[in-house]
């Protein structure tokens, strides 16, 4: 009835402020000939902490990697703030707003703590900038601080894992995307990353989290995507997931 | 005994020629894993070219260094943006075979524009030789060789100092990060690959400026880069000098103690004896990195 209405009604008012910020429709991916994902949907609003969970193989990383730019989509859309992004080149996904900090953190073995963070702000052209955010990520990270001078892949785990994240939060992205962040990590240091994956979401970031640690990743995010070999199998609130063990264990199959 | 001296000296002159050349042959196989079999030939197009500018277009020796400088970026650039770029990442051998059909076209292509004849870069300066106690170095030498330095030093600063160098690192150690970070990884290699030719290029002009460049000297001068590579690590930036400086001086000793005929021997000698004892090179790659 209020179709053809001038003004917008109060519900489309409020859908447009719930509206996704990152979009992703029928995601098709393959590496060579082999398709990883056939037809991947799902979406994630702003200042969402949002999950990919779903056994290891399933597609979650791939997912990832086709929304920074690492993989070409074969069909589908991604849309980010209302651009279609697929298949655009890394790099202007990156200063588009969205970073990646991929599994297996992937710092640079032999450069230093301080020039891997530098690093991270290398699309920002500003000096006195890139100074200012290192400046904020030592804040954010003093362990990392302290080791500053030390070659990169040197540093435990755990500290690698805080330099990958403080390096991907350089280029100041509105989402950033994390791939099993406390991988092989003790539960000790898998909490700080946890704390500090939610102090960045509490800073207005959007994540977008894969973790094979599922009571982590529930801990953290308000929803969760169920992953199975390549396609979203399901979508719930957390806690729901949560509480429901046996749903869980039918959705991941295990 | 007495001309032991006078030996180091050439050595040493030589070593920083061969040094040059090497390191653009290191850096391309760090960074790009390219084994790149064309190296000889773009350090005998930088002669060629050199000797073009000089003497047909009537360049003095610096403004010709800049000339050819530009020039074969460009032509590295292109060389990785069009050939180099479609074997990337499908390991070593479509590479070597991508490279050696390169060098046979760029030999053939310089012998049928310019002939097979020497041709000398036109010098910056008078031949006239400066005494340093019992060594005598030609003037010419000595400024070919501060040039050599000064372009080995500009090449360390490039790679240490400057938002490039630094994305060139990023991107050997690991480019997915590096892209991940916002680095056009196609741009680094193929700014690595110009800078490597460069380096091989300005080696050649400023031999040729001493001797003189020919359109078949590029084979021996690809293997000779290889052997101080050998020599020095393979991708290793100081090894590539110690490795230069090392065969420079082991050639002069050879040439001037045992025997002038069979100077370019002494390179495989030196790396059958590394490959034996010293397999990773005298500088091993996990140590010193490009
Ligand atoms: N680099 C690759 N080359 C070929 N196949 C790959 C590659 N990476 C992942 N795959 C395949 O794609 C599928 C999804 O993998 P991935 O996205 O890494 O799963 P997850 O992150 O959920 O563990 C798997 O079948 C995996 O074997
Ligand atoms: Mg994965």
């Amino acid at each position: 009835m209020t179709l053809l209405s001038e003004s917008p009604s109060p519900s489309a008012i409020a859908q447009a402020a719930d509206a996704p910020v990152l979009a992703v429709e029928g995601l098709h991916v393959a590496y060579g000939s082999t398709a990883a994902l056939h037809g991947v949907s799902l979406d994630v609003r702003a200042g969402e902490t949002v999950a990919l969970i779903g056994a290891n193989g399933a597609g979650k990383s791939t997912i990832l990697r086709a929304i920074s730019g690492l993989l070409k989509a074969r069909s589908g859309t991604i849309v980010w703030n209302g651009k279609a992004i697929a298949n655009l080149p890394a790099d202007r996904i990156v200063a588009a707003g969205i970073a990646h900090c991929p599994e297996e953190r992937h710092v640079w073995p032999n450069m230093t703590v301080q020039e891997n963070i530098a690093l991270g702000a290398y699309l920002c052209r500003s000096r006195e900038e890139v100074q200012r955010r290192i400046g904020m990520a030592f804040h954010r990270f003093p362990r990392l601080r302290e080791r500053s001078r030390q070659m990169a892949g040197t540093l435990s785990g755990g500290e690698q894992q805080m330099l990958a994240i403080a390096r991907a939060l350089m280029s100041e992205p509105r989402l950033l995307m994390l791939d099993e962040p406390s991988l092989g990590l003790s539960p000790k240091m898998a909490d700080e990353v946890f704390d500090v994956v939610r102090s960045v979401n509490g800073h207005g970031v959007t994540v977008l989290l894969v973790e094979q640690n599922i009571h982590n990743a529930l801990g953290v995010a308000s929803r969760a995507y169920v992953v199975k070999t390549g396609r979203i199998t399901a979508s719930r609130p957390s806690a729901e997931l949560r509480g429901d063990p046996d749903l869980l264990r039918a959705y991941l199959g295990g | 005994m007495d001309l032991f001296p006078q030996f180091l000296a050439n050595g040493l002159v030589m070593g920083v020629f061969y040094a040059l050349s090497a390191l653009g042959l290191t850096l391309i196989f760090g960074l790009m894993r390219v084994v790149n079999f064309a190296h000889g030939e773009f350090y005998m197009l930088g002669g060629v070219s050199g000797w073009f500018v000089t003497n047909h277009l009537g360049l003095d020796f610096f403004s010709g260094l800049i000339v050819v400088a530009a020039f074969m970026a460009a032509v590295g650039w292109l060389v990785d943006r069009f050939l180099i770029e479609r074997v990337r990442g499908q390991g070593e051998e479509p590479g070597i075979l991508l490279t050696i059909g390169l060098s046979i076209f760029l030999v053939n292509g310089t012998l049928l524009l310019v002939g097979p004849a020497p041709m000398k870069v036109a010098g910056a300066m008078a031949e006239g030789p400066l005494f340093f106690g019992p060594i005598a170095v030609t003037k010419l030498r000595l400024l070919a060789v501060a040039v050599g330095i000064a372009l080995i030093v500009g090449a360390h600063l490039l790679i240490r100092r400057t938002r490039l160098g630094a994305a060139m690192r990023a991107t050997f150690q690991d480019p997915m990060a590096a892209s991940l970070a916002g680095i056009r990884t196609g741009h680094v290699y193929a700014a690595t690959f110009a800078l490597g030719c460069t380096l091989a290029a300005l080696s050649g002009m400023l031999l040729a400026s001493i001797y003189s460049a020919q359109a078949s000297v590029g084979g021996l001068i690809s293997l000779k880069s290889f052997v101080v590579v050998i020599l020095g690590g393979m991708g290793s930036f100081a090894g590539a000098i110690a490795g230069g400086l090392l065969l420079g001086v082991a050639e002069a000793m050879w040439g001037g103690y045992v025997s002038m005929g069979m100077v370019d021997v002494i390179g495989f000698v030196l790396v059958i004896l590394i490959l034996l004892f010293r397999p990773q090179g005298l500088f091993s790659i996990r140590t010193e990195r490009a």
